[in-house]
This record gives C-alpha cells, sequence and structure tokens, in this order.
C-alpha cells in the first residue's frame, strides 16, 4: 500500500514525526513521510498555492492513503497541521473519499485524544471530506518513554496494538476502495435516471 | 473598560472583523475596543527564533494591559482557523497573558451556523489549562447570514443580532468588571498607598515612613524601575507623564516578558554583567518622545555586594543640559541662580569621575545611541567597588571626593556629609 504520512507538528523535534517514521520503516508499505516545517500558514487571500502545499496534494492523489500523526495544542488540532488541512480544502481536495488514518503522540497520559477528536470532524467535514479509520484509537501517551535512540519503539505493547491497527487499516483502505466504485457506480446510475 | 478584540483571521477581508468594527463603534459609550489583527504573528512553532517574536509581544503587551479579550473567529472545515488557533498558541506557549483573562467569544459566518462549531472549539481552547481563560457560561454571539445582516457601511442591521450582541456584551462588561474591581482592592493597597502606612524604615542615615519613601521615589526627577534578584519586574515608580509607560499587570514579569524581543539580549547582557559583578553601571542616552534621555542602570547590592536586582533610572536630560548650555558652570557666571548662597563650586576643571553616579554620566558621549545596544562600563567595576569602599555606598553619589567647597555647594546633601 502506498502511504503517505503528515506529522501534525512543525517543531524539530516532535515524537509524532518519530512515530510516522517508525512505521514508514517497520513495516512494508511505500510509505513517505513529508515535512510540514517550511508551510506557510493557510491564508485565504493568497493568490497562489504553495508549492510544498501542491507536492503534498500530488503524493496524495498517488497514494492509496494517508496516515495523520497529531499532537494537541490547547485540548485541540496545532495550528500547524490545521493550516495544512485548510490548504488541502481550498483550491486543492486531494483528501476526498481517501482513506485516513489518525494516530498520535503525546508526553503526557492523553495521547493527544482531544485533538484526534476535533482532527476526525475535520476531516470529514464537506470540504475535507476524507474517509476516517474509526475502529481504533490509537493514542500514544508518555512517548518520550517509548522510543530508543534509533527512533525504534521499544514497548511490545505498542508494537503489538499499532500492527493491529495498521492492519485493520488496511483491510479498511482496501474495502473503501470498493465502496467508493460503488457509490460512484451508483450515483452515476442515479443521475442519468434523473436526467431521463 | 478596556479590551482586545482579535480578528480570527488573516484573510484580508472578513466579516468577523467587520463585527468588530461594529462593536468598537456601537459600545463606544460602554467601553474602549482596540481591535488587534493576528496576520503580522508568524506561524506558531516552538523553534521560530526569539528576535522574530516582537508582534506577538505586542500582542501580549495589549492583553496585559486590557480588562478582556474578545476572540471573533470564523470557522474553517468546521472548526477554528489554522491563523486563529496559532494566535492562541502564542498566548498560551510560555505565557500566562490569558490565565484569569476574562474572554468573550463572537463570530460570524456566511451560512446560518455562524461558526458555532468553531466557537465551542474556541470555547474548550480558552479553558484549557495553559489558556485558562475565564469565560461566562451561555452568552453566545452566533451571527450566520453574514452578507444579509451587515450593511454595505459595516452596520449589523438585523435587530433580533444587535439585541443579542448588547445582552452579551453588557453581561460581558459586568464579568470584567468584577475581575477589574477585585485587583483595584489590592492596586489601592499597593501601588496607590503603601501596604503599612504608619511604619517607618530605619536607615543607618535616618528614618523615613513608608509614605515619605513612596513620595521620594515618585517626586525624583528619574523615574525608577526595579528588576529583583529573581529577574522579575518587581517595582516602577508612580511618577506623572514617565518616558516608559508601565501598568502594574506587567509586575511580576519576566524581563523578557516585558522587553520587546529584540532588546532581550542587550538586557540580558547587563543583567548577567551585574550579577557576574564585571560592570555596576551602565548607560544609555538616547532619543524618546522627543526629547534627550539618559538611562542607566546600576547593580542594586547589598552591602556585601550580593546582588539584589538592576535599577533603572530614566529620565529627560534637557533642563540639565540646557542649564550646561547657557553656561550654569561656568567660571565666570557667578549668578548661580539656583545656589544663592553657596560659593561657586570650582568649575574650570571637568567634573571628576568620583563617584558612580557622576561618572556613568560623563561617558555617555562616546556611548551609541542605539537603543538596543548595552553600553560599555563608564568605571571599571573593582574601580567602582574601590570608590564605593572609601564612602558610604548610600551616599556616594553625592559626595564630592574630598572637594569641601563641591560639597558645600550642595545645601541638599551638605546634612548629610558630616
Amino acid at each position: 500500500m502506498k502511504i503517505v504520512g503528515i506529522p501534525g507538528s512543525n517543531a524539530n523535534h516532535s515524537y509524532n514525526r518519530m512515530l510516522l517514521e517508525y512505521i514508514s520503516k517497520a513495516y512494508e508499505h511505500d510509505m513517505t513521510v513529508v515535512d510540514v516545517r517550511k508551510i506557510p500558514l493557510f491564508n485565504e487571500s493568497a493568490k497562489e498555492t504553495p508549492a510544498a502545499i501542491q507536492a503534498m496534494s500530488d503524493a496524495i492523489d498517488a497514494a492509496d492513503a494517508v496516515v495523520i500523526a497529531c499532537p494537541e495544542t490547547d485540548h485541540s488540532v496545532p495550528s500547524s497541521l490545521k493550516s495544512i488541512i485548510e490548504w488541502l480544502s481550498y483550491q486543492l481536495h486531494p483528501f476526498t473519499n481517501k482513506p485516513v488514518l489518525l494516530v498520535g503522540a503525546s508526553t503526557d497520559a492523553q495521547g493527544s485524544s482531544r485533538a484526534q477528536v476535533d482532527l476526525r470532524d475535520v476531516m470529514i467535514s464537506p470540504g475535507v471530506n476524507a474517509r476516517v479509520f474509526q475502529k481504533e484509537d490509537f493514542f500514544m501517551s508518555f512517548a518520550q518513554n517509548l522510543f530508543d535512540e534509533n527512533g525504534d519503539i521499544t514497548d511490545p505493547g505498542t508494537i503489538k496494538f499499532l500492527d493491529k491497527c495498521l492492519r485493520d487499516f488496511e483491510c479498511f483502505a482496501i474495502a473503501n476502495d470498493q465502496e467508493v466504485k460503488l457509490e460512484e457506480a451508483a450515483l452515476a446510475k442515479a443521475e442519468k435516471e434523473a436526467a431521463k | 473598560m478596556k479590551f482586545v478584540a482579535i480578528v480570527g483571521t488573516n484573510a484580508d477581508f472578513s466579516y468577523n472583523r467587520v463585527l468588530l468594527q461594529f462593536m468598537k463603534k456601537h459600545f463606544w459609550r460602554m467601553a474602549e475596543i482596540e481591535i488587534a489583527e493576528i496576520k503580522d504573528l508568524p506561524a506558531f512553532s516552538k523553534d521560530v527564533p526569539f528576535e522574530e517574536t516582537t508582534p506577538v509581544w505586542k500582542l501580549k503587551q495589549q492583553i496585559n494591559a486590557a480588562d478582556g479579550v474578545i476572540f471573533s473567529t470564523p470557522e474553517y472545515d468546521h472548526a477554528v482557523p489554522a491563523a486563529m488557533k496559532s494566535a492562541v498558541e502564542w498566548l498560551s506557549y510560555q505565557s500566562k497573558v490569558l490565565h484569569g483573562k476574562p474572554a468573550m467569544i463572537v463570530g460570524v459566518s456566511y451560512g446560518r451556523q455562524a461558526s458555532a462549531r468553531a466557537q465551542q472549539q474556541m470555547r474548550k481552547m480558552l479553558l484549557s489549562p495553559d489558556c485558562n481563560a475565564n469565560l461566562l457560561s451561555g452568552n453566545e454571539v452566533l451571527i450566520g447570514n453574514a452578507a444579509k445582516v451587515f450593511s454595505k457601511d459595516g452596520r449589523l442591521t438585523d435587530q433580533a443580532c444587535v439585541d443579542n450582541l448588547e445582552k452579551c456584551f453588557t453581561n460581558f462588561v459586568e464579568y470584567a468588571e468584577l475581575f477589574k474591581n477585585a485587583s483595584r482592592g489590592e492596586q489601592l493597597m499597593s501601588v496607590k498607598r503603601p501596604m503599612i502606612e504608619d511604619a517607618y524604615v530605619s536607615f543607618p542615615t535616618g528614618r523615613l515612613s513608608l509614605r515619605e519613601v513612596q513620595a521620594i521615589f515618585n517626586t525624583i526627577p528619574f523615574e525608577i524601575d526595579l528588576i529583583d534578584a529573581t529577574d522579575r519586574f518587581a517595582y516602577y515608580s508612580d511618577k506623572p507623564n514617565r518616558e516608559h509607560v508601565r501598568n502594574v499587570n506587567q509586575l511580576g514579569e519576566t524581563y523578557s516578558e516585558c522587553h520587546p524581543p529584540k532588546a532581550v539580549p542587550a538586557v540580558k547582557a547587563i543583567i548577567d554583567s551585574f550579577k557576574n559583578g564585571t560592570k555596576d553601571v551602565v548607560a544609555r542616552p538616547l532619543m524618546m518622545n522627543g526629547h534627550r534621555v539618559l538611562i542607566r542602570y546600576y547593580a542594586l547590592r547589598d552591602v556585601d555586594g550580593h546582588y539584589l536586582g538592576t535599577i533603572e533610572f530614566t529620565g529627560s536630560v534637557d533642563d540639565i543640559l540646557n542649564l550646561a548650555e547657557n553656561g550654569a558652570w561656568n567660571a565666570d557666571a557667578t549668578s548661580s541662580a539656583s545656589h544663592g548662597h553657596a560659593a561657586p563650586a570650582p568649575v574650570e576643571e571637568p567634573a571628576p569621575a568620583m563617584d558612580a553616579t557622576t561618572g556613568a554620566s560623563e561617558d555617555t558621549d562616546e556611548e551609541p545611541a542605539a537603543p538596543s545596544e548595552p553600553a560599555a562600563p563608564v568605571m571599571s567595576a573593582a574601580a567602582q567597588r574601590a570608590e564605593q569602599a572609601e564612602t558610604d555606598a548610600s551616599t556616594g553619589a553625592s559626595e564630592a571626593a574630598d572637594d569641601p567647597e563641591e560639597t558645600d555647594a550642595d545645601a541638599m546633601t551638605g546634612a548629610s556629609e558630616n
């Protein structure tokens, strides 16, 4: 499966980016983790879409699925991540019908759970229209204790659960692909009927 | 009542900006509303270099001086716009500027939903521990159908909307009033009057009542600011027409919070040099508010030389310079209007650098005038300490070395010289 990984933090040090880099390294999927550190803040008055956003949009178009690793600030989605979603739901809409897995890490107990709930709302809003995987919640708490110096996750329980999440998500992505095709066919049929 | 109203988007046109402009005009009798834009703030990141955060510092200073904050938020993708969120992140990251601050949320949208979801999220953000603002429950200002309810000249024309806005704003003013009054009691006690009125402070050279201490600090022709030994802004003298306008909400801020980011390295250099003992005095002449101002920083030390803080003296020196330019100290100017009874001071030779205070002012001509550059010390710290050791540290400033005539010349300080 071809996956784009979007880290939600623009900080130089981020456990959420480390989480995506670990996934990209540990699993067989063809996964690219995009760099979000130089993305300008979304501005609806901007005349042009930044090149980095266009590139990200193209990568998502070409991918089978997206994994977003979401930190939490002030009980909600960080502006750096929200800004990217805004860019990608304004003139470009690469998330439409795209299977999305939300994960998140924090250095305290909550594991960015509140931000992920908000992010789900954002991802299923009409302008974004992603297909968000809902079967599991991946809230990585106390992330600072879970990585070794190579960025590998050391906790077996976490690895086991991550395996399950990714396996289930892959099944979801395959099913979603079928569903989207069925839906498009049904829609085309309904439109044809209506035209008569 | 003074409020800062934050436009929750960086877009060139926004009905949320129009709403705040309408509120500013509509409620001018009830409160002064200052509209703040977020489009100049950098995108929030922990890694933005501190020197690039001046717009953040300015916004924090505005909020600090206000009695409350109004947030007007649009809604993007069912949530608060990234630009607004970024501003809130700046205000809550390593900052307590919103702590306990009364806040009001309003919002406008083109559709019917009126940014309801974004407002709910805004509420959650402002109540999170890092923001910790104070919000009234209820009191929702949800204005939908923006293009219909606002006239072309920015008036809110829908009467039901206006009624609700007036009700909510009145409640907010009353709410903010409660917080203001709660802190006003404290301010009156500590700022307007000393906590204990009839106490005396005994010095080796006399005693002063607390009222006298305060009156002296507020009367001497320089304004005083004190950064204490823990690097916090601890005190400023309540002098009218200050060059540096301060307010009591700034008390307790660290020096990096109460200075613009660009000035912080210079301030830090001064304070560090005082702490490690390499300097005792730094002087900085500059133009402020159209006149010549001299700022002097002194290391405040106890009798054992332990660092107690940094004291900043700031004052216009126009009157002194005018006296000098008019020849007040010339040898043949026998008049010496201000010293009618005294023998004229021996003035041929330039005033010797005999103590910290006068020493500091002498070298100022050579100081760079750029306000952000710390000036070199005027005298080596060691030399100053030697100087102070000979004389009494507390009165050293006025002790004109061993020249008896000079001491006679000054009636005020003469008393303490015996």
